[in-house]
């Protein structure tokens, strides 16, 4: 966002709160594929152009048809007879002037013979309406460059979408309701310097009440560790006593009633979740013990030798705990006790961070890059972050086509409910082998509806005998995915090309957490549900 | 068209010949009405109030930079889909024009606003008219399409919707104690200088306010504490300000210090409360040397999200004055300025106004772009929320128009859910049932309802502290549960504990409302009545405490106090039952 920005702050201004000016950054420098423009393809790109993406490129062999000018908006009854890709990249690049589009107007499986390299210097590729057998090689293309494919379907009222990629690192994971680290179970000693300050005891009455409430509740909470043997009130009842306790702290007026005292009334209400316990959080260790975190090699990246200098950290200096994370909630509090208490906790932030910045550069010295290949800015940001990292990792394409390695027992239990969403899976393998077989999908016209009918069931059992699959499917489905005719209703286009451009700015930014790694979408009754196939 | 494989024959008809009202062009409004024309439907009313700003060109795609200022109904129809027959209007639903008639030439209305207020109305002329109404709205990643139709469902007004907040006159004139009570007295002040004046606007100290409650003999003392103030009163703050030439110092020093002076004088306003600090331009800019220890940590990111300090502040204040005055008087006589969160200089204007008055009041200052969110009432929109919401939109009106109302189905992305409850018998004693912390109540697990004394009236009280969010729940009993169903909850499941308000600020669905002055994320906990149906049936009891449900209701009431207790449903479950979607 170097030239220009004031403008474009004020036409991201919306999204910039969601992502912030980094997860912009990353988006603006993202190259994105998409394989074939039909309507849900052109709907995912519109999503990603509108806020900003860098550039896309579509390829696509197809000609405009009077079909796609039905349901595609990206394309009009003067482009029919045209290139599908230079049409609707033409259309797509006017939403924003900031975007580069690009086309290449050839069938991917033209691409994959020639020149498939082609597909591995894109930040991540969307594939729609492919060929079983060109999907499985683009998928394994890129899964062996490690490159990440979102493919994406709309069937009739049925939507589908499925992420595959190796290993997926976020950051940035916003939990929903994270609780603050405070420490206040064990108080670091710059914590409990700047507590000696106060006296609760002996204060003015103004300062009394103009306390921060993590003070209060600290102040407290030695008392009671000393009375209580070196406890912290843990159980319920401890946890009201703890309450009562602090209330009694509140100053009373010459009649004995007591004060309006509203810092404490915070410290009460916040007892519970400033007594967490201070750990290392489960999703945390894991990745500690993870053999990517063990064996920093050359080829690490940047999130593993982070999250292995934090891990040592946690093992030395952190003396078991994380780095601190450094924000405080507001609070009622006169702004210089405020600031103060605020500033020993970006201050021991600050420290952590440096003393995980030694790690890095060892370790990068260790693996012969040059220290400053991390920046301290990112240090920071995966310091503050820390507790939340998340890591996902799919299964490839492969392994769930695959006849030995398919999640077999998972679809049968699944399909104990018959209307489980999983169903429209299964349908959707049934008519991929349809077309594989008679070069067509079922129901295309209306006059073929009632025939298919019963070529698409042996579709469907020889697909489920091939697999050992043991169990049935109700006819209503076959009807209703020959009635289709493999149609792409553009409501159902715009709902999934919603999602998955989300699931794409959720890629690019490596923010917010990605499914893992099916998604299906009912439109008739408004359920969906993700799988790990 | 391509749709015709999907679309029943029948339906394929009514979808081409039903005339649809959209209410609101922007970004649902965009989309939807892209999805409506490539869906078939060719009767098409749009109305829309709104011009098109920069900020609206990240998502509302049928717009581009050269259309900034024009008729938002006008443009989205102008270019696309020549066959189909669309009326654009420039103009408030609200006008009277719009009235039941109006309404009833309608098959469909769909609403894809952006404030309370029209939404109240289009739904009230939509049950007069009698006509199905898609109701929607988005806020950041969350979303919500619900269909009202008079007679079936519920109607937009029938639940009660968190209403604007509003602040008590002398909260923001005398004694402000949250950084929103600057930034509305900062709005307030923006209008009294270059806007219009409005009386129930007023930003200088009131006298009125009842806690300070005046002895008379302490007037005369405050008359001589401020002597300036007595001559500026007599005329408008804006007369005043004219008068003064909108110098910036002597605005400055007037809203800074004499007026916070004046204040200090009420001084029983100050017995309980920290007292203001009062500002001086001068020792301020005398001070601005030392006042080298700027916040460390915001020294990257946006300039926008940067916190100045105090005399930064007082020196945007000032630029911001000249310019507004310069911008008031290019305008002809008695011409005002609108206030806009997307003008800078206004913003620019209340980002400092607010700061200075936080800062003189002891609260922690905010960057501008805090200050955006909250004067605005800004909600986060993007274009991918805004597409699944439309696409949600159409399919409920197919469902509509094929007649199937009650398959439809109020969509909300995410529902509620614990964290980490408490859960005590509210009788007297406070015997707790299940405990946030591992292990407490483990030995509970084991035993039945009954064994604590639980029966049918029974209340129990949840209490997620993670959460800050509580719930009672009845305990009902019955006999007549199906087989496998351990218990049922009736009545509405509460939506989700209102989140604590996040660093970032607004998160949180106020179903795209911008007519809040804060997010509902800010409400106080609410207190939400669940009941629960229990049936008797013995079943073996779960060992894990991972949600409420599972814990507390598998431990059944034995069979002899069963008897006299039929299943009673204390409230209808009328409502359908809404279904999670998880987009993300």
């Amino acid at each position: 966002m170097a030239q220009g920005s004031v403008v474009k702050e004020q036409k991201y201004d919306r999204q910039l709160r969601l992502w912030g000016d980094h997860g912009q950054e990353a988006l603006e420098s993202a190259h994105v594929c998409l394989v074939n423009a039909t309507a849900t393809g052109t709907e995912i790109l519109k999503n990603l152009v509108l806020p900003g993406i860098g550039s896309f490129t579509i390829v696509d062999g197809n000609v405009v048809s009077g079909e796609d000018v039905g349901n595609n908006f990206f394309l009009h009854k003067g482009s029919i007879g045209k290139s599908r890709a230079q049409t609707s990249m033409e259309l797509l690049q006017e939403l924003n002037e900031d975007v580069t589009g690009n086309y290449v107007a050839e069938n991917p499986d033209q691409l994959l013979d020639n020149d498939p390299s082609f597909f591995c210097k894109f930040t991540l590729v969307i594939a729609t309406q492919l060929s079983e057998s060109t999907l499985l090689r683009l998928a394994e293309t890129l899964w062996s460059s490690n490159i990440p494919l979102l493919v994406c379907r709309a069937y009739g009222f049925v939507g589908y979408m499925r992420i595959i990629v190796r290993e997926h690192t976020v950051i940035e994971s916003h939990p929903d309701n994270a609780l603050e680290d405070l420490r206040l179970d064990q108080p670091f000693s710059e914590l409990r310097e700047h507590l000696q300050l106060y006296d609760l005891n002996h204060m003015e009455r103004k300062d009394h009440s103009h306390t921060p409430w993590i003070i209060v509740v600290a102040k407290y909470l030695g008392t009671w560790h000393k009375e209580n043997a070196g406890q912290i009130p843990k159980s319920y009842k401890e946890k009201e006593a703890f309450r009562d306790f602090i209330r009694q702290g509140i100053l009373k007026n010459e009649n004995g009633v007591p004060e309006d005292e509203e810092n404490f009334e915070e410290a009460v209400k916040n007892v519970n979740t400033a007594l967490n316990t201070t750990k290392v959080p489960s999703n945390v260790e894991d990745i500690f013990i993870d053999e990517r975190c063990k064996n920093i090699t050359q080829q690490s990246s940047d999130f593993w030798i982070l999250a292995r200098a934090v891990k040592e950290f946690t093992a030395c200096e952190g003396k078991g705990n994380l780095p601190l994370r450094g924000t405080i909630p507001d609070m009622i509090a006169d702004s210089d006790k405020f600031i103060k208490l605020q500033n020993v906790y970006r201050e021991k932030a600050k420290n952590d961070a440096s003393t995980v910045e030694n790690y890095v550069s060892k370790l990068l010295q260790s693996v012969g890059r040059p220290p400053e290949s991390i920046s301290e800015k990112d240090i920071r940001l995966f310091c503050r972050n820390c507790a939340f990292l998340r890591i996902v990792r799919c299964r490839s394409l492969e392994e769930e086509y695959g006849v030995d390695t398919a999640k077999k027992d998972d679809i049968v239990s699944f399909m104990e409910n018959p209307d489980n969403e999983i169903v429209f899976y299964l349908m959707m393998r049934a008519v991929d082998r349809f077309h594989k077989q008679h070069g067509r999908y079922p129901g295309v016209y209306n006059y073929q509806v009632d025939s298919d009918f019963g070529k698409l069931k042996t579709c469907l059992n020889s697909f489920l005998q091939e697999y050992g699959l043991s169990l049935s499917v109700k006819d209503d489905y076959i009807q209703e995915f020959c009635r289709y005719g493999a149609a792409e209703p553009h409501t159902i286009a715009s709902f999934l090309g919603g999602a998955a451009a989300q699931e794409a700015i959720k890629i690019i930014t490596k923010q917010f957490v990605i499914f893992n790694n099916t998604f299906i979408y009912n439109a008739m009754l408004q359920t969906s549900a993700t799988f790990q196939l | 068209m391509a749709v015709t494989g999907a679309l029943r024959t029948e339906l394929a008809e009514a979808v081409s010949s039903c005339r649809v009202l959209v209410v609101g062009a922007g970004g649902i409004g965009c989309e939807l009405l892209k999805n409506l024309l490539l869906t078939g439907f060719s009767n098409l009313d749009v109305i829309d109030l709104d011009t098109i700003d920069v900020s609206n060109l990240n998502r509302q795609f049928l717009f581009q930079k050269k259309h900034v200022g024009r008729s938002k109904a006008q443009e989205s129809v102008l270019q696309f889909c020549p066959g189909a027959s669309i009326t654009a209007y420039h103009d408030s639903i609200m006008n009277v024009e719009y009235d039941v008639e109006f309404f009833r030439k309608f098959t469909l209305v769909m609403n894809a606003l952006d404030n309370r207020a029209a939404r109240n109305h289009v739904n009230r002329m939509c049950l007069a008219a009698d006509v199905p109404l898609i109701e929607s709205g988005t806020a950041g990643y969350l979303g919500q399409v619900t269909v009202i139709k008079k007679g079936v469902t519920e109607c937009y007004e029938c639940q009660p919707k968190p209403t604007q907040k509003t602040f008590p006159g002398c909260t923001i004139r005398n004694t402000p104690s949250e950084p929103i009570h600057c930034i509305v007295w900062a709005k307030y002040l923006f209008n009294q200088l270059f806007g219009e004046e409005d009386a129930d606007q007023e930003v200088s100290p009131d006298t009125a306010d009842p806690e300070a409650s005046w002895e008379p003999t302490e007037a005369a003392q405050r008359a001589n504490a401020s002597n300036e103030y007595g001559d500026i009163k007599r005329v408008s703050t804006k007369q005043w300000a004219k008068s003064t030439g909108y110098d910036p110092v002597k605005l400055f020093n007037k809203l800074f210090k004499d007026d916070i002076r004046y204040l200090l004088t009420m001084d029983k306003l100050w017995r309980k409360r920290k007292a203001p600090v009062p500002l001086d331009w001068a020792s301020l800019h005398n001070s601005e040397k030392d006042s080298t220890e700027q916040n460390n940590a915001s020294s990257v990111g946006l300039k926008d999200q940067h916190v100045l300090d105090v005399a930064g502040y007082a020196q945007l204040f000032s630029q911001s004055v000249e310019t507004l005055r310069d911008q008031l008087s290019e305008k002809r006589d008695s011409a005002e300025l609108v206030w806009d969160k997307d003008d800078p200089p206004a913003m620019d204007f209340v980002t400092s106004a607010a700061n200075l008055r936080m800062y003189i009041f002891s609260m922690n200052m905010k960057s501008r772009f805090d200050i955006k969110s909250m004067a605005g009432n800004i909600i986060p929109a993007i274009a991918t929320t805004n597409a699944v919401i439309s696409g949600l939109i159409v399919l409920e009106g197919l469902k509509i128009l094929s007649g199937n109302i009650e398959q439809c189905r109020t969509i909300i992305k995410e529902k509620f859910g614990m964290v980490a409850p408490d859960v005590q018998i509210e009788d007297g004693k406070g015997t707790i049932l299940i405990s946030s912390e591992a292990g407490e109540t483990e030995a509970n697990n084991n035993r039945k309802l009954s064994d604590f004394g639980i029966r049918n009236g029974t209340r129990l009280q949840a209490d997620d502290f993670l959460q800050d969010y509580t719930l009672l729940i009845n305990v009902l009993q019955s006999e007549e549960l199906e087989k496998d169903v351990e218990f049922e909850v009736v009545g509405d499941a509460p939506e989700k504990a209102p989140q604590k308000p996040l660093e970032e600020g607004a998160k949180g669905i106020t179903n795209g409302s911008d007519d809040g002055a804060q997010p509902s994320t800010s409400t106080a906990p609410e207190q939400d009545d669940v009941l629960i149906v229990d049936s008797d049936e013995e079943s073996p009891s779960s060992s894990s405490d991972v949600s409420m449900e599972t814990v507390t209701l598998k431990r059944k009431l034995p069979d002899e106090e069963a008897v006299s207790n039929k299943r009673k449903r204390m409230e209808p479950s009328a409502e359908q039952e809404d279904d999670i979607i998880a987009l993300d």
